[in-house]
C-alpha cells in the first residue's frame, strides 16, 4: 500500500520534472495580451498531451502543459461521506485563499478537488524544483490532514452524543 | 501497401508527414490491414506467454506499434496486445536491459495509457515500470511522450 503511494509520487514528480519546460509566450490572438495558453486551449500547436496518472480507481493526477503553463488537478482519495465532505470543504477553503498560495487555482478542474496552474513567470521567480517539492509535499500532507480531522469530528460528535443523553440517564 | 499518390509535407517544425492523397476507403482498407497483422502478432505473442516468455512477448509486441493510423481500433488493439505482455512482466530490471532503447519512447506512451485506465492492477504494474524506466532512459523520455501529438498511441 505504501509502496504505491511512493510509486505514484515518484511517477507524479518525473513527469512534472519533464513537464515542466516553460517560457514566456505572448498570446497570439490578441497584441499585448499574455495568458496561460493551457486554460485556454485556442491553438493546438502550443499544447502538449495531457496526461492522467491513477494510483487506483478513486486516486488520479491530471498534468496538462502547454508552452507558456502547466495545469496539475488532483483527486484525493474519499473513503466514506465523511470524508467526503471534510475533503471537500477543506480544499474549498484552501482555494479560496489562493492569492496566498500564488500557485493555486481558484477553482479545481471539473472531476478534480484541488488544481495548481504554474506559469513561466512562476519558474523565473522561484526554483523549479521547490515547486514541484511543494505539490508533493502537499500531496503527502493532504492525507494526513483529512484523517486528523475526520477524527476530531468524530471525537468531538461522541462527546457531545454523550454529554447530551446523559440528562436522558 | 502502394501509395498511388503521396507527397512530403513538411510540419512546422521541419518535421516530415507523408500524406496520402488518396481516398477515405483506401485508409479503410489500411485500418482492416493494421488490425489484420495485430490479430497474427497478438496470436504469436500468447504463444510466447504461454511458453513463459513475456519479454519477448512484450518486445514483439511494442515493435509493430502503428503510430501513424487516426483510426481508434488500430490504437485499441495494438493497446490491447501492449497490455496482455505488460502485465505478464515480473522482472522489470531484465526486461529494460533486453529492450532496445528505441523502444522506451514508444513503450513510455503506453505506460502512459496504461496510467489513465484507472484499473488498479494495471496501475500498479505501469507504476513499477514508469519508474524503472526514467531511471534508465531519463526525463527526455516522457518528455517526448508528452510532446509528440502526431504519434499517439
Amino acid at each position: 500500500m505504501a509502496n504505491t503511494l511512493r510509486l505514484y509520487l515518484t511517477c507524479i514528480r518525473n513527469t512534472m520534472e519533464a513537464a515542466m519546460c516553460l517560457q514566456n509566450f505572448p498570446c497570439q490572438e490578441v497584441e499585448r495580451h499574455n495568458k496561460p495558453e493551457v486554460e485556454l486551449k485556442t491553438s493546438p500547436e502550443l499544447l502538449m498531451n495531457p496526461v492522467l496518472i491513477c494510483r487506483n480507481e478513486a486516486e488520479k493526477c491530471l498534468v496538462e502543459t502547454s508552452i507558456n503553463s502547466l495545469r496539475v488537478s488532483i483527486k484525493v482519495k474519499q473513503s466514506d461521506e465523511l470524508e467526503n465532505i471534510l475533503t471537500k470543504k477543506f480544499l474549498r477553503f484552501l482555494s479560496m485563499r489562493a492569492e496566498a498560495f500564488q500557485v493555486l487555482r481558484r477553482k479545481p478542474v471539473q472531476g478534480y478537488d484541488i488544481s495548481f496552474l504554474f506559469t513561466n513567470y512562476h519558474c523565473e521567480d522561484m526554483h523549479k524544483h521547490k515547486l514541484i517539492d511543494f505539490v508533493m509535499q502537499f500531496m503527502e500532507d493532504i492525507d494526513k490532514e483529512i484523517s486528523e480531522l475526520k477524527l476530531s469530528v468524530n471525537t468531538r460528535g461522541h462527546l457531545v452524543a454523550t454529554e447530551f443523553l446523559k440528562q436522558f440517564i | 501497401m502502394l501509395f498511388t499518390q503521396c507527397s512530403i509535407v513538411r510540419g512546422k517544425w521541419g518535421d516530415c508527414e507523408l500524406r496520402m492523397a488518396g481516398d477515405g476507403s483506401q485508409e479503410a482498407d489500411n485500418a482492416e490491414a493494421i488490425i489484420s497483422r495485430i490479430e497474427q502478432k497478438s496470436q504469436k505473442i500468447e504463444t510466447l506467454l504461454k511458453q513463459s516468455k513475456p519479454v519477448e512477448a512484450l518486445k514483439m509486441a511494442l515493435e509493430g506499434s502503428p503510430p501513424n493510423t487516426k483510426d481508434e481500433r488500430c490504437k485499441s488493439a495494438n493497446w490491447i496486445a501492449v497490455h496482455r505482455a505488460l502485465m505478464a512482466v515480473r522482472d522489470v530490471d531484465g526486461m529494460l536491459a533486453y529492450l532496445d532503447p528505441e523502444y522506451y519512447d514508444i513503450l513510455m506512451k503506453y505506460l502512459y495509457r496504461g496510467l489513465s485506465t484507472g484499473d488498479r492492477p494495471t496501475c500498479e504494474q505501469c507504476l513499477k515500470i514508469h519508474e524503472k524506466l526514467t531511471d534508465k532512459a531519463g526525463p527526455g523520455c516522457i518528455l517526448r511522450s508528452l510532446a509528440d501529438t502526431v504519434n499517439t498511441v
